[in-house]
């Protein structure tokens, strides 16, 4: 993967005398933390943020470099790095290599592709460079939950109707997409539940500690996914996206079991004017694993979310509130305690731009939730976690 | 915002009048953005001369101006002053055109040759739009905040004055008008539209460093 980002820019230094051909966006995030509750998943626990009181202080939020080379007037290959400061497989790690099909539009109705690696085009947050998120420094459960687990490995098709041709203000896009390499999808959600972390996986790693491989082929089957986006006058998008991985729950291979993972996600982004953006997304679905021969005995669990957000600037600040709520019903297999969560968190965010290269932002976050499987591991079922962290920043774009 | 017009060629009118357009929507407000031409009844009137070149810049992810009125045979350069890269293209029949992804100034000026409206884009940022209305009319301009133009020393006769803009939702044979201007006596005209508004497509103003 590593060697994906090193041929980037060997080719970017072949062809360094064409005017922005390679555009380079790195940023560095160096995190304040104070967290109260529980050892975090990503350190072996039950909490469901990303720190933990044992992880606290000053700590590594983020180091990634997004880069995009253009190979021909229509052809882009986007990558971006990845290093989380953790201990993950990899301490640098690709966590999206593409190619880009985006010809010109020769008519109002414009085709376009991807190929590679890449997240799911179903988060209204994780707008930014590197698939950062553009409100606060966690995303919200659901979105927390498309990084951890789904990545397109696969080919992606989008038709979409520009409408400012024919007078109206907006566009409407069909998008498809086959891809492999999302099998595991679910097993965090059911082992760990909904959490709130701005720690996505990344191609070559793993999740928490010891690492837990989510993007792998173990079925050797196709999934899909399909959705509309529409956006009306630059002020509202909707988004509805159809997934289902269709993996067979019953084959397993020696990085896990194959979870069937399919749902709904939906959302809607609105700003009534300059300054507010009003957010709500839902995602409902379901995974099952085990063999399909003892229906009983399969682990077959529901999930659903949804968060609404209001966020407002005030020049170069931004003020952001958000609620999540999740909830997990386990329906069949029940070998252990019932893998039934529910919970709801606020974040409070506030970000502030110090210019072009620099950004601070401060987040606080509070869970409140209840998942009985903690029990196992000797921790109480109902937990309030609590996170406040001060992030600082920079970042630096180029291109030649 | 009166156009650069053809001021010269008024040189030798002795007889002259002016003309004040206004578009106002169903509150009455004036309606910005909105293109105005004015072409005599009188065949033989003189052609629009070019600009120079003209300009459609891209700041904050928006085309400034979004809407341009220009003569036909005007050249178009199309400069990014974001930091982030654009990729201008029409498939309008009156200009087709594609601009390769760029940043500053590297492409020379596109020239509009053909009566018609041409609809800007940007393959990267679909919420860009622009347009560049191409016109064979002696006198154009486009509306200001207050939904008005003044076109000074018009030589007297009749006129046929047309309006469009990218919000007026009017079907377009209602937004054609026949006048008179009289020498040394101002006209006016006044356009209400009978439709609402179309929404407006603008991108909110981002920080162009921090949001994407």
């Amino acid at each position: 993967m590593r060697g994906a980002l090193a041929l980037a820019l060997l080719l970017a230094a072949a062809g360094a005398a064409a005017d922005d051909r390679l555009a380079l966006t790195g940023e560095l995030d160096l995190r304040l933390v104070h967290a109260s509750g529980v050892a975090s998943f990503l350190d072996g626990g039950v909490g469901v943020l990303r720190y933990d009181p044992d992880h606290e202080g000053l700590r590594p939020g983020r180091a990634f470099l997004a880069a995009r080379l253009r190979l021909f007037d229509t052809l882009t290959l986007h990558t971006v790095a990845d290093a989380y400061g953790d201990h993950d497989r990899h301490p640098l790690d690709l966590s999206e290599a593409w190619l880009e099909w985006r010809p010109f539009p020769v008519s109002a109705l414009r085709f376009s592709g991807r190929f590679g690696a890449f997240y799911l085009p179903a988060s209204l947050e994780n707008r930014g460079p590197g698939w950062s998120d553009v409100y606060t420094i966690t995303p919200s459960a659901i979105d927390t939950w498309f990084g951890e687990e789904l990545r397109t490995l696969g080919a992606e098709l989008e038709a979409r109707w520009l409408g400012a041709s024919r007078g109206y203000p907006g566009d409407v896009g069909l998008v498809a997409a086959a891809y492999r390499g999302n099998d595991p999808a679910g097993v965090v959600l059911a082992t760990r539940g909904f959490g709130l972390s701005d720690r996505p996986s990344t191609l070559a790693g793993g999740l928490g500690r010891p690492p837990l491989t989510v993007i792998h082929e173990i079925d050797g089957r196709t999934g899909y996914y399909a959705g509309l986006s529409w956006h009306h006058a630059g002020r509202l998008e909707l988004r509805l996206l159809r997934y289902d991985n269709r993996a067979d729950p019953g084959a397993v291979s020696s990085a896990g079991a194959a979870w069937a993972t399919r749902f709904i996600a939906a959302g809607a982004r609105l700003e009534p004017d300059e300054h507010w953006t009003l957010l709500a997304q839902l995602l409902d679905g379901d995974t099952v694993v085990g063999p399909g021969d003892a229906p009983d005995d399969q682990f077959r669990m529901d999930f659903r979310a949804y968060d609404v957000l209001a966020s407002r600037t005030l020049g170069r600040a931004r003020l952001t509130l958000r609620y999540d709520d999740f909830r997990t019903r386990q329906r069949s297999g029940f070998y252990g305690p019932p893998a039934d969560e529910s919970g709801h968190a606020f974040t409070l965010g506030a970000a502030l731009a110090l210019g072009e290269h620099w950004q601070t932002a401060l987040e606080w976050i509070r869970v409140t939730s209840a998942f009985p499987p903690r029990a196992v591991q000797g921790v109480a079922p109902a937990l309030v976690e609590s996170q406040l962290q001060l992030a600082l920043r920079y970042r630096l774009r180029g291109s030649w | 915002m009166l156009a650069p017009l053809a001021a010269g060629l008024l040189a030798g009118t002795a007889l002259a009048g002016d003309l004040e357009v206004a578009v106002l929507d169903r509150a009455g407000q004036g309606v910005a953005e909105v293109v105005i031409t004015a072409t005599p009844a009188e065949p033989g009137a003189p052609r629009p001369r070019p600009a120079a070149v003209a300009t459609v810049d891209q700041r904050q992810r928006a085309f400034v101006p979004r809407v341009l009125a220009v003569a036909v045979g005007t050249r178009i350069e199309f400069p990014n002053s974001d930091s982030v890269s654009h990729q201008v293209y029409s498939f309008s029949p009156a200009r087709r055109f594609q601009l390769p992804l760029y940043k500053g100034s590297p492409h020379p000026p596109v020239e509009f040759d053909r009566e018609g409206l041409v609809v800007l884009g940007c393959n990267i940022h679909d919420e860009m739009v622009g347009y560049v209305y191409v016109t064979r009319a002696p006198y154009f301009a486009t509306t200001g905040e207050d939904g008005r133009v003044r076109f000074h020393d018009l030589p007297a006769g009749g006129y046929r004055v047309v309006a469009w803009g990218p919000r007026v939702a009017d079907p377009p044979a209602s937004l054609v008008r026949e006048l008179s201007v009289a020498a040394h006596e101002p006209a006016s005209l006044t356009l209400r539209l009978a439709r609402e508004l179309r929404a407006r497509p603008e991108p909110r103003p981002r920080d162009p460093d921090w949001e994407y």
